[in-house]
C-alpha cells in the first residue's frame, strides 16, 4: 500500500504540513488540530514530521469497544465519527502516540491519509513527506539518534 | 466428520472478540454457540449512555444480524450454571445440556457493594450492567444530589456524566486518596483539588457505616465526620469475578481462572478470557487479574485463535487506564506503583500537570500522566508513554536527559528507536482486520 514516507533530513520545520492537515481534517488553520506533528531536534536546528504509520496491529482499531475504527480502501485506519463515543481507549492503545482526542468534538482523531490524497505530502515544499508505495518503517529513529547526540552532549 | 463445536459463555468484550477471531480463521467451518445472560453490549460505553451522548442502541456490539453473519447460534438470556469437564458438557439454567469440543469462559465480573446496612435499599445503585445504568438514569433528575461511594476508576468513568445531568455530586472514599489503584498520592491531590475547585465535594479516608432512609431521601452515616444527605447513592465499591457457577468443577481457580500463554485452563479444551482470566502481565511477567477492556480484547483474540486450531502464544497484557474528569486527563500504564522501581516525577501545579516515570535500569516499566485535555492532546505523549512501557526500549543516555525533562518524552522515544521495535509487533502474528470484514463464507 501507499504510505507516508518521511525523509527527515529534508524537513525545514516550516509547519506547512501541520497547517494543511488541520485544515483538511477540521476546516481550521490550527496546528493543534493537526494529526501530523513536527518535532524539533538539535535545539531547533532540525525538524521531523511524525504521524501514524498505519501499523499492522492497528492497536487503536482492535481496542475500540464499539468498532468505530475500520480500514479504508487505501489501507488507512479511520475513525467512523458517528460510532466514536470518545472513550479514548484508542489513544492509550496506540503505542506511537498518534491517536489523538479533540476536546471540541469529543471524538478521537487520527491520520486517515485524506482518503488517498494526503494534504501534508502535497503541502510539503521539500518532499520531506511523500505518499509512495512502500513498507511502513521507522523513518525518524536513526536521524533523531544522530541529531540528539549533540543535545545529550550539551546536557552532560 | 462433525464440525468442531465451540461454546462461548459470556457475550462481552472477551467473548465477542473470541468469536470473531475464530471466524476470521475458519470462515464458518465450525459450530459456535454463544451463551449469554445479557444481549452482547460494551459495558465501558455505558457512561456515555448515562450522559445522554449516545443512545441505548449504541451500546450493543452484536445485534442478531451480526450474530447471523458470524453464524453463531445464540442462547441469549440463558445462564450457564455448571460444567462437567469429564463429559465436555455445559449446563444451562433451563436444564439445557450443551456438549462442546472447546469451551470458553468469558463471564466477566459483577459489581459488589460494601457490606453496610441499607446498601440494598431503594435509591442505592451499582453501575456495572446496562440494567443498572438504566436504574441510575431513572434515578437522577436535574438538581438532585448524588453520592458516589468509592472513588476508584469505574466511579471516575461516570463522574462527568453525573455532572452533565446537572446533579450535585459528592464523592466519598475509604482510602486516604481518590483513584487509589490508578495514580499515586501526589496525582490524587492534583485531581482532588481540580474537582473541588469545580464544585465537587470529595471526602477521603471515610468509612461508610450505614445508608438510612430519611423523608424520601438518603442519609449516609460514616465512622468519621458528618452525615451526608443524598437523593441517589451509587456504590462503586468493587467488583468480583463471575465464577460462582464453576464451583465444584475441576477447573483451577486462583483469583481468576488460571490460564497458560494460550489462554487455556488446566483442562485443555477449556479456555478463559477477560475479567475472569488470570493471565500474564506483560510488564511484571506474573499472573494478574486486570479487569480492563484491552486485556479482555486481547485475551479473547488469543483464545479464539487457539480454539480455531492455531498456536498463538500471548506475550501478556499491559495494564492501562485513562479517564477524564471535567477536562483533566488522567492516565497510567504498566507497573506505575512498583516500589522497587527507580522513580522520576515532575509536578507543575499551575497547569496543573504531573508526570511520573518508573524505571528498571534504562527501561520504563510504568508511567503516569496528568494534565488539562488541551495540554495533553497537543502532544503525542499519552500513547508514547504506553509505547515506552510496551516496547521496553533501552533509553540509554536519554535516561539522564529525562530526569530534568520529564515533559519531553517524544524525542527520547523517537531517538531510542521505539518505533522500529514496535512496528513488527502484532498480537496474532499477522495484520489485524476490521471487525466488519469478518464473516462466514
Ligand atoms: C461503567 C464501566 C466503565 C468501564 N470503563 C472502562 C474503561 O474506560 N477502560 C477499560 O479498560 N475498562 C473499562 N471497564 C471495564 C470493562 O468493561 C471490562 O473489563 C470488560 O467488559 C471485560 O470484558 P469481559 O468480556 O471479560 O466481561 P463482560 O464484558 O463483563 O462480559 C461478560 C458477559 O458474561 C455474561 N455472563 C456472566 N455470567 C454468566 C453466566 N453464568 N452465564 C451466561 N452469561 C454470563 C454477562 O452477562 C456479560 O454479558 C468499564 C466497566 C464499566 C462497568
Ligand atoms: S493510530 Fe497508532 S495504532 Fe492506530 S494505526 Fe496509527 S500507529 Fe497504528
Ligand atoms: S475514542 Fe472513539 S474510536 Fe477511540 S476507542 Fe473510543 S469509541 Fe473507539
Amino acid at each position: 500500500m501507499k504510505v507516508l514516507r518521511i525523509t527527515p533530513q529534508r524537513c525545514t520545520g516550516c509547519m506547512r504540513c501541520e497547517i494543511a492537515c488541520s485544515y483538511e481534517q477540521s476546516g481550521v488553520f490550527q496546528p493543534a488540530k493537526s494529526v501530523i506533528r513536527i518535532s524539533p531536534f538539535e535545539a531547533h536546528t532540525s525538524y521531523a514530521p511524525y504521524t501514524c504509520t498505519q501499523c499492522d496491529e492497528a492497536w487503536c482499531m482492535v481496542a475500540c469497544p464499539v468498532n468505530a475504527i475500520t480500514i479504508s480502501p487505501v489501507g488507512a485506519k479511520i475513525i467512523l465519527n458517528d460510532l466514536c463515543v470518545g472513550c479514548k481507549l484508542c489513544t492509550i492503545a496506540c503505542p506511537y502516540g498518534t491517536m489523538f482526542y479533540d476536546p471540541d468534538t469529543a471524538k478521537a482523531t487520527k491520520c486517515n491519509l485524506c482518503g488517498g490524497a494526503p494534504a501534508c505530502a502535497t503541502a510539503c515544499p521539500t518532499q520531506a513527506i511523500e505518499y509512495v508505495e512502500a513498507e511502513s518503517a521507522d523513518w525518524l529513529g536513526s536521524f533523531a539518534a544522530e541529531r540528539a547526540e549533540t543535545q545529550l552532549a550539551q546536557q552532560a | 466428520m462433525a464440525r468442531t463445536r465451540h461454546v462461548i459463555v459470556g457475550g462481552g468484550t472477551a467473548g465477542m472478540n473470541a468469536i470473531s477471531t475464530i471466524r476470521r480463521y475458519d470462515r464458518g467451518a465450525s459450530e459456535i454457540i454463544l451463551v449469554a445472560d445479557e444481549r452482547p453490549y460494551s459495558r465501558m460505553v455505558l457512561p456515555y449512555y448515562l450522559k445522554g451522548s449516545i443512545s441505548e442502541s449504541h451500546v450493543f456490539t452484536a445485534p442478531p444480524t451480526r450474530l447471523r453473519t458470524l453464524d453463531v447460534e445464540p442462547f441469549i438470556g440463558r445462564r450457564a450454571v455448571g460444567v462437567d469437564t469429564q463429559i465436555n458438557t455445559l449446563m444451562l439454567d433451563d436444564g439445557t445440556e450443551l456438549p462442546y469440543d472447546n469451551l470458553l469462559i468469558a463471564t466477566g465480573s459483577s459489581a459488589v457493594r460494601a457490606p453496610v446496612a441499607g446498601a440494598d435499599g431503594s435509591g442505592v445503585h451499582s453501575f456495572w450492567t446496562l440494567e443498572q445504568a438504566q436504574g441510575v438514569i431513572r434515578g437522577i433528575t436535574p438538581g438532585c444530589s448524588v453520592v458516589l461511594v468509592g472513588a476508584g476508576f469505574i466511579a471516575f468513568t461516570i463522574l462527568n456524566s453525573i455532572l452533565a445531568l446537572n446533579a450535585q455530586l459528592t464523592v466519598v472514599e475509604i482510602a486516604p486518596q481518590i483513584l487509589p489503584r490508578m495514580i499515586d498520592a501526589t496525582g490524587a491531590d492534583v485531581v482532588t483539588r481540580w474537582l473541588q475547585e469545580r464544585g465537587v465535594t470529595v471526602r477521603t479516608g471515610v468509612q461508610l457505616n450505614a445508608i438510612e432512609d430519611a423523608d424520601g431521601r438518603k442519609r449516609l452515616r460514616f465512622r468519621q465526620g458528618e452525615d451526608v444527605m443524598a437523593d441517589q447513592v451509587i456504590m462503586a465499591t468493587g467488583i468480583r469475578t463471575n465464577l460462582d457457577w464453576l464451583e465444584g468443577s475441576d477447573i483451577t481457580i486462583n483469583r481468576g481462572i488460571v490460564v497458560d500463554a494460550h489462554m487455556r485452563s488446566n483442562v485443555p479444551n477449556v479456555y478463559a478470557a477477560g475479567d475472569v482470566a488470570e493471565g500474564r502481565d506483560a510488564v511484571t511477567g506474573e499472573a494478574a487479574l486486570h479487569a480492563i477492556e484491552p486485556t479482555a480484547m486481547e485475551h479473547g483474540r488469543i483464545a479464539g485463535a487457539n480454539m480455531a486450531g492455531q498456536s498463538q502464544t500471548y506475550r501478556g497484557s499491559l495494564l492501562m487506564n485513562i479517564v477524564e474528569v471535567l477536562g483533566l486527563e488522567i492516565a497510567s500504564f504498566g507497573a506505575w506503583d512498583d516500589a522497587d522501581a527507580e522513580v522520576m516525577s515532575a509536578l507543575r501545579p499551575e497547569r496543573p500537570a504531573y508526570r511520573k516515570l518508573l524505571w528498571h535500569d534504562d527501561r520504563i516499566t510504568g508511567a503516569m500522566i496528568l494534565g488539562p485535555a488541551r495540554d495533553i492532546w497537543a502532544t503525542n505523549d499519552v500513547g508514547i508513554l504506553k509505547g515506552l512501557v510496551q516496547s521496553g526500549v533501552s533509553l540509554r543516555d536519554w535516561k539522564s536527559y529525562l530526569r530534568g525533562n520529564l515533559f519531553d518524552v517524544k524525542r527520547a522515544f523517537i531517538a531510542a528507536g521505539a518505533t522500529g521495535r514496535l512496528l513488527p509487533q502484532t498480537v496474532l502474528g499477522r495484520p489485524s482486520v476490521a471487525a466488519e470484514s469478518v464473516a462466514v463464507q
